[in-house]
């Protein structure tokens, strides 16, 4: 992401890694069906047969988010606050190596302009006297020369389709989807299948939706939200009454993602969600995507 | 004493509150003299039926003994992986790292916090050196470098003994959530070089092993 010095560092998130994403040899459907503790040594005949058993297919999704990359606004009160507090800490701090360096200048000045002014009881030469208010002459001049990025564009706040909108919120990744008869607004999603685990049907599912050379990391093995539908009634059968879909929950390191993405997609606020996902789906998906 | 009850009971029926002060008064055995003199704050004799009533320590299984043995010893890492319908991560290292160390601090603390609130045992909770970092800018008319300024850079290490594999994707993202700028975080596994690396050098005693196996 070619960004501009910004005027808040930003911060990083480097080095999650991925640690004993392969201890669970069963996968999410094994979990939640057996009811006595996982022996791996269990054959995965157990697991067939569970599952011929229940009508309710599984889905894995995404609930990829990008991170706030400059802090927010404060409000009124927290400004004043934050004042209060600057004051008061200005008020009881000490004075640091620099203004002291100024305040000897500055006697030494004086002292120079006085009357009785003997140089040669002076330790140092004239160099160190321009120093100091040298310096922060030239701090305030870089300073000034130093233009930082605007903090809110509005035209990029208005595009939804860009990673860059709202750098103050976080925002999560919605794709629109092929599900059963219409397209809709949702997290993206994938079917789960025989022999992988529950995050890599989430991961298929990202890599689906979005083009590759995005740097992802999923923050955990386990779902952190399910929603389960079922199916219209034409489209109901022996084996199918419905899905569950898990939400996985992940993150958006580096990059914006996608050129080219084969769907359409779109980065949201949480307030914004509203407007996108059906209701029932909204509910559960509110529940854990945080708005801090 | 028994025999003092029953006496009792037929005399005062309904003052069974103040038995003792009637004791005292109405029976002033021999066989008994402190009842005289005790006062009802006092703590019973022994062959008081209640006696020991609110003991509780005694039914708590023996821990208490371990804990403090091991306080002088040194404190070995505890690796759990803990592999059931819930699998646990085993020793985590959160660790903090940043500029400012006021903000590293605070944060470190508050992810303590968050730890004890959502009842995540933490193992330990250190810091480890800081890091200088001299910046050198170059002169605009000359080759020369000039000290432009220290950066010290603070790390603190927040350590996880177990953290359950459900609670890891929530308290993962709220930390995340909630990290200040100018902090950098990485949570990574425990290894036995990060145990050793928090050690000094002892070059006299690698000199003297080194001499040794020469």
């Amino acid at each position: 992401m070619a960004a501009p010095c910004r005027k808040m560092a930003s911060r990083s998130f480097p080095q999650l890694l991925c640690y004993f994403s392969r201890i669970a040899v069963g996968s999410g459907a094994c979990r939640r069906f057996s009811v006595t503790p996982i022996d791996r040594a269990t054959p995965r005949a157990s697991t067939a047969a569970d599952r011929a058993t229940s009508p309710w297919s599984l889905m894995a999704a995404v609930c990829l988010q990008r991170l706030p990359v400059i802090t927010a606004d404060c409000s009124p009160i927290e400004q004043r606050f934050k004042q209060m507090l600057q004051q008061m800490e200005l008020e009881k701090s000490l004075v640091s190596d620099h203004e002291l360096r100024l305040m000897e200048d500055a006697e030494r000045m004086s002292r120079r302009q006085a009357d009785d002014y003997d140089s040669d009881e002076e330790d140092r030469g004239d160099q160190e006297i321009m120093m100091t208010q040298d310096l922060e002459d030239t701090w305030e001049q870089r300073l000034k020369n130093f233009q930082p990025a605007p903090r809110v564009r509005a035209d990029v706040d208005k595009d939804l389709s860009s990673a860059q909108r709202c750098l103050a919120d976080s925002l999560v990744l919605l794709a629109e989807q092929q599900v059963g008869a219409e397209r809709l607004w949702l997290l993206p999603q994938a079917a789960w299948q025989e022999g992988e685990t529950l995050r890599q049907t989430a991961e298929r599912a990202l890599d689906s939706v979005t083009a590759a050379g995005v740097k992802v990391t999923f923050l955990g093995n386990a779902p952190c939200g399910v929603y389960k539908y079922k199916l219209p009634k034409a489209a109901r059968t022996e084996g199918s009454v419905g899905r569950k879909v898990f939400f996985f929950k992940a993150i958006l390191a580096d990059g914006a993602p996608g050129s080219a993405p084969t769907a359409p997609l779109l980065w949201v606020k949480k307030s914004e969600l509203q407007k996108y996902l059906k209701p029932s789906y909204m509910m559960k998906v509110d529940r854990f995507i945080l708005n801090l | 004493l028994v025999f003092h009850y029953t006496q009792l009971q037929v005399t005062f029926p309904q003052q069974a509150s103040i038995l003792n002060q009637s004791l005292c008064r109405a029976t002033p055995s021999i066989q008994h003299p402190m009842w005289c003199t005790a006062s009802i704050n006092e703590r019973q004799y022994r062959d008081m039926p209640t006696h020991g009533i609110g003991r509780w320590r005694h039914l708590l299984p023996k821990q208490a003994v371990s804990l403090q043995n091991s306080k002088k010893k040194d404190r070995n890492q505890q690796k759990e992986l803990v592999s059931a319908t819930d699998t646990a991560y085993g020793t985590l290292n959160v660790k903090v790292s940043g500029y400012d160390m006021t903000v590293v601090e605070h944060y470190s603390q508050y992810i303590h916090n968050l730890c004890n609130r959502l009842n995540i045992k933490v193992a330990e909770s250190y810091a480890l050196p800081t890091k200088s970092t001299e910046v050198l800018l170059m002169h605009e008319q000359g080759n020369k470098t000039y000290v432009d300024g220290v950066l010290k850079t603070h790390q603190r290490v927040v350590q996880l003994s177990s953290l359950n594999a459900s609670l890891c994707p929530v308290f993962v993202d709220v930390i995340l959530k909630n990290q200040p700028e100018g902090v950098q975080l990485s949570v990574q596994e425990h290894t036995e070089a990060d145990y050793q690396a928090r050690f000094k050098a002892r070059p006299e005693l690698e000199g003297l092993i080194a001499q040794i196996n020469q």
